[in-house]
């Protein structure tokens, strides 16, 4: 370090410690340390200590509630939509004429929904006690496709 | 020959500090008379309004007292106080901005000596208290540790929680800015 940059860096300290002298000298010490002791008195320091933990920890619970509800809704989105009714037994033995209309209607919502609305609008509109076992076996086709 | 009358001994901050947590008030009555002075320079050389002085000084006080129950003596309790002021200051910027201000006016105008000599001195200090203000915080509070209240950087790092050669190396930053801000 050269001897300028050693007079700068003096100088500089001595700026330094005339900063806030006049703050200083103004500052009424004796009422400040009365002014302390009587917040120290009158704000006591457990009331301090139980809001700062406090706060924090209703809000971690709080952190900890709201991710277990988000958990579970997203575990009930990721679940899908309910398993359908069993079918009735006849449905696999191909004798769809011994069913009933109710029965042939579980069947029909059992196959799967390729052409979902179609497929409701003809199941309830046409009446399915109306229709003969080939036609039954007919429409069962043309839906599974 | 009468005997030297033997002279009070003055406690060390470490006993005061115990006495007051013993429940000693005058005890903590007198840990403020000692070092309110140097605390209040401290906060505004880093940029407290002259106004806002004296509050500074009184909750920096509160809060170090509260929190005298970790204070390790692992620095200076000055030292250690003029952290918390450090924080406290901080706390007062963000709910205020008008602590932002450059302790200009009355702080720094004197009223003795040469008219010019007092213009230069003024100049030079408004100059450091604004160049301060451009410093980051770690640079600020080494700065003024160091040159203003003359801590060791040993004390210094131990205070702020860091080593002896990084307060070095922001001491050292902090002047170089200083510097060019003052040219």
């Amino acid at each position: 370090m050269n001897d300028d940059a050693k007079l700068n860096d003096d100088q500089l300290q001595e700026v330094a410690r005339r900063l806030g002298a006049r703050a200083a000298e103004q500052l009424d010490v004796e009422g400040t340390a009365r002014a302390v002791l009587a917040r120290l008195r009158t704000e006591p320091r457990a009331e301090v200590r139980v809001l700062g933990w406090v706060q924090p920890a209703w809000l971690r619970i709080a952190a900890v509630l709201l991710l277990m509800v988000g958990a579970g809704v997203v575990a009930v989105n990721v679940r899908g939509p309910r398993d359908t009714p069993p079918l009735p037994a006849a449905a696999a033995g191909g004798e769809l004429s011994e069913l009933s209309g109710d029965e042939l209607r579980i069947v029909l919502e059992g196959l799967g929904h390729p052409g979902g609305e179609a497929q409701a609008v003809s199941s309830q509109d046409v009446g399915l006690e109306d229709l003969s076992a080939p036609q039954l076996r007919a429409l069962l086709e043309s839906l599974e496709g | 020959m009468t005997p030297a009358e033997p002279v009070a001994a003055v406690p060390t901050d470490a006993a005061l500090i115990a006495a007051w947590h013993g429940g000693d008030e005058p005890a903590a009555a007198e840990l403020v008379r000692r070092h309110a002075r140097a605390l209040a320079r401290f906060l505004a050389g880093a940029g407290a309004h002259a106004a806002d002085v004296d509050d500074l000084v009184q909750e920096t006080f509160i809060r170090a007292f509260r929190a005298l129950g970790r204070f390790r003596g692992q620095c200076q309790f000055r030292t250690w106080l003029m952290t918390i002021g450090g924080n406290v200051l901080k706390d007062a910027h963000r709910r205020s901005r008008r602590a932002r201000v450059v302790p200009l006016g009355d702080d720094l105008r004197a009223t003795d000596g040469d008219p010019h000599e007092r213009a230069v001195a003024g100049e030079a200090e408004r100059r450091l208290a604004a160049g301060l203000e451009q410093l980051p915080r770690m640079q600020r509070e080494v700065f003024l540790l160091r040159a203003q209240q003359g801590f060791e950087y040993e004390e210094i790092a131990a205070a702020l929680g860091t080593t002896p050669g990084a307060a070095r190396v922001h001491y050292h930053h902090a002047v170089r800015r200083l510097k060019e801000h003052m040219k």
